[in-house]
């Protein structure tokens, strides 16, 4: 069982068993001091998650220390591992292959579980966050386990290996590969918590409102993560992979994508729990949902049923994973079922013109969303398994789907924000949308004048216009009333999400829309022309190391700075990678990559140009995504209790 | 508000002209460039599964690319041309987007089905919720309102 040679293998495996066991622990105390009500295991709670986080950092410690002092006896080494890997790439290389990313798992969860017990520690008398725990432990668990044994980083490699090939080429020529993958990882393994909260909900019977509201920012924090690393890994894509795109709806791309949408119908529709008591059984369902999304989505791309850029090779986890996701749905489901009754919710939606009907609207636009999603990754597995045939479903599947989903939900975030609880008058409707709607017939003609063309991406400017005029409205009234603290809280930061998503919207409307490309041939010192711009070729330089030999042709453009796009074969691996140039500006980006073949001293070069207008204000729209769901942690003003719940928080005059 | 009722008109009449205006308009002759894209776009690389022709940067893809690029610039074939050429030439499932016939259908059909059950859905909640209004409030529930509206004055 110990099979592994050298000091950080054994170190390292060890550091999983103690882990593992603290879980396995940890799980036991919290479920029999919860369902004994007993206060003395219950405070035993907190040692075995710290035990279980110290193992977790144990183990990965024990694994950077390997990568870093190159110990070649162990096979996760040898497969990423090498001399020539600059110290940085060779710090993340431990999360470049299967084993070390479940590794990483492995330490976020145990973060998360030990981050929850210290959270939860003056209020364990409250079983219910002793039984979430208990959940989380059993996860973690599970975690350790795989860990341990089909995905083991520190089993023992071939003897008399000294080097090896280093990451996947594509690992280790950006400095996002050190952001992104943890960062996602935070927001991907985040959601474990409030699915844990729920079904300690559904245990305890305590299906009220109450555990929404505690673990909303936990919600909002994953969400949170989930969006940012999501973005980075399309900023990632955009500056590394050479086709100028930010998207490719690669299955596990998909994988991010499908929690998120989940994740999101749930951070709108808890709202109306929260105000209407409504919607329970929905709610905790969208989170069963969302977690066992990331289980699934790492069951289809890291098992080797589906392949992709992202995806590692094969390996056996594969039937772990789904037996984790199917014991997932089944106890949910359940739980669900047997406390059917307590999540029958009092109230009634009154009007389908009311911010609570526009909720559900919202949710079941993003349930279809990721139905066609999850449908349009898994259909290549279901048409194999019917018809034993190949067949592909790519970007054009997804991009004609997403769009008119896109646009209805564009639609919905220019008329909800004004909408009022309860009940809205066609003439309430009138007033508030006015300005708003002008915003959008201002965005129109601007785009018009601007040189726009297309219904898609026309409808897209003028309804981005509207939901920003909405969005900015709730903005200005609440700061009008209430001086800064008008851009806190829910509502109101939520509406600073809003405007970044809408940016974002723009931006993809425009840039897929309206981008122009061309392959140029240069020859050195003549200038060529493309779509107002010039380029010019004053070099074609090698530069070598000792891990690479890379091709860089070095192009004038509008005859003021040069850029380099390049392409670098690692020498290790064979494998040729190209490294895009681009000139960002606040309107456009020049995307250049160099095409194959290159041969160093040829005066002469085939650059590809892509004219992309808008891309920058993806990542000024990301940006302002974070800063508003930083700003809608925060507690907002709340309504007096004595308050009818239909009184608006701001002064309802536009 | 009569007014604004008008104004309204008038911009929904402005923006459906302009959108019509828009809609119309083109952004110019195709180049052969937004040919070889578009057309790559749909293909899918054989060595890479998920990934277009467009996007891979896999020497398979590169093939295919080389050879849309010939087949688009001899301006012989037209697209759906180009396409059975390079299936029958490369050979396999070339293309990336599902077909409309067969079982391959579904993945089209599927979602439209989703969109139309979740509405009737939402449609059958709304008639059931019309159905079962809340009664209407006792004297007694007038009694506990009135008793805390008034703490609530008593503390402004």
């Amino acid at each position: 069982m110990f099979a592994s040679a050298g000091i950080s293998g054994t170190v390292g495996r060890a550091f999983l068993l103690v882990g593992f066991i603290g879980a396995v622990f940890g799980a036991f105390a919290a479920f029999t001091g919860a369902r004994r009500n007993d206060q003395q295991i219950i405070r035993l709670i907190p040692r075995f998650s710290t035990l279980s986080f110290a193992a977790a950092v144990g183990a990965f410690a024990a694994m950077e220390y390997a990568m870093i002092t190159r110990d070649f006896s162990l096979a996760y080494v040898q497969k990423v591992g090498s001399w020539s890997t600059p110290a940085l790439y060779n710090f993340a290389a431990v999360w470049s292959a299967l084993e070390g990313s479940i590794l990483m798992w492995v330490l976020v969860l145990a973060g998360y579980t030990a981050a929850v017990s210290f959270w939860v520690r003056k209020r364990m008398q409250d079983l219910i966050a002793s039984w979430a725990l208990g959940v989380m432990f059993v996860v973690s668990a599970f975690f350790f386990l795989v860990s341990f044994f089909p995905a083991n980083p520190f089993a023992a490699g071939a003897p008399g290996v000294l080097d090896g090939p280093g990451p996947n080429p594509l690992l280790q020529n950006h400095i996002l590969v050190m952001f992104h993958p943890p960062i996602l990882y935070l927001g991907y393994v985040g959601v474990t918590v409030p699915f844990a909260f729920a079904i300690a909900a559904l245990i305890t019977g305590r299906v009220g409102e109450g555990w929404l509201v505690a673990t909303r920012r936990w919600s909002l924090f994953a969400w949170g993560f989930l969006t940012f690393g999501i973005a980075l890994g399309s900023w990632w894509s955009y500056e590394v992979l050479g086709w100028s795109g930010v998207w490719a709806w690669d299955p596990v791309e998909n994988a991010s994508l499908l929690p998120w949408i989940t994740g999101t119908a749930y951070i709108h529709s808890v709202l109306v729990q929260e105000r209407r008591g409504m919607l329970r059984v929905w709610n905790i369902s969208l989170l069963v949902a969302t977690f066992s999304l990331t289980i699934l989505g790492t069951f289809l791309t890291r098992s080797g049923v589906l392949n992709s850029v992202h995806a590692f090779s094969e390996s056996s986890i594969g039937s772990w994973f789904l037996a984790l996701f199917a014991v997932v749905l089944v106890v949910s489901i359940g739980l669900i079922g047997w406390r059917g009754d307590k999540l029958r919710s009092p109230g009634v939606i009154d009007s389908p013109l009311s911010r609570e009907a526009a909720f559900l609207a919202n949710n079941v636009l993003f349930a279809v969303f990721a139905f066609v999603v999850l449908l349009g990754t898994v259909f290549p597995l279901i048409i194999e398994a019917l018809q034993n045939r190949q067949i592909a479903v790519g970007a054009p599947f997804f991009d004609k789907l997403s769009m008119p989903i896109g646009l209805a939900l564009l639609t919905l975030m220019a008329i909800a924000p004004v909408l009022p609880w309860r009940k809205a008058s066609t003439e309430t409707l009138r007033e508030r949308l006015f300005w708003p709607a002008w915003c959008g017939v201002v965005a129109l003609v601007a785009s018009l004048l601007l040189g726009a063309y297309g219904l898609a991406p026309l409808l897209t400017f003028t309804l981005g216009g509207v939901s920003a005029g909405a969005a900015l409205r709730q903005v200005v009234l609440a700061t009008r009333r209430q001086g800064w603290r008008g851009l806190v809280g829910r509502a109101n930061g939520g509406m600073i999400v809003h405007l970044g998503v809408i940016l974002i919207a723009v931006a993809l409307g425009a840039s897929n829309s309206f981008s122009k490309s061309q392959e140029l041939s240069l020859v050195a010192n003549v200038e060529a022309n493309f779509s107002g711009h010039t380029f010019e070729l004053k070099d074609v330089v090698e530069v070598r190391d000792d891990r690479s030999i890379s091709v860089k042709a070095l192009v004038l453009v509008d005859g003021k700075k040069i850029y380099a796009p390049a392409i670098t074969k690692y020498t290790r691996i064979g494998m040729n990678v190209g490294t895009p140039s681009v000139r960002t500006s606040l309107t456009t980006d020049i995307y250049l990559t160099l095409e194959p073949p290159v041969r160093q001293d040829a005066n002469e070069a085939r650059i590809k140009v892509f004219i992309k207008p808008m891309i920058i204000w993806l990542w000024i729209g990301t940006a302002l995504m974070a800063v508003g769901t930083v700003l809608a942690a925060f507690p907002g003003r709340r309504r007096k209790p004595t308050d009818a719940t239909s009184a608006p928080v701001e002064v309802a005059a536009s | 508000m009569k007014t604004r009722k008008s104004v309204w008109l008038a911009m929904f009449l402005l923006v459906a002209v302009l959108l019509v205006f828009g809609a119309t308009r083109t952004g110019g002759p195709q180049t052969q460039q937004d040919r070889i894209d578009s057309l790559t776009a749909v293909l899918a690389c054989p060595t890479c599964s998920g990934e277009s022709v467009f996007v891979s940067r896999a020497a398979a893809a590169e093939s295919i690319r080389a050879e849309v690029a010939r087949q688009v610039s001899a301006g012989l074939r037209t697209d759906e041309q180009i396409l059975s050429y390079i299936e029958q030439r490369f050979g396999g499932e070339v293309l990336l987007v599902p077909r409309a016939t067969g079982v391959d259908a579904l993945v089209w059909a599927l979602p439209v089905a989703a969109l139309v059950f979740s509405i009737f859905l939402l449609y059958s909640a709304f008639t059931k919720w019309r159905g079962n209004k809340p009664e209407s409030p006792t004297s007694q529930d007038e009694q506990i309102v009135a008793r805390a509206l008034n703490t609530k004055s008593d503390e402004q």
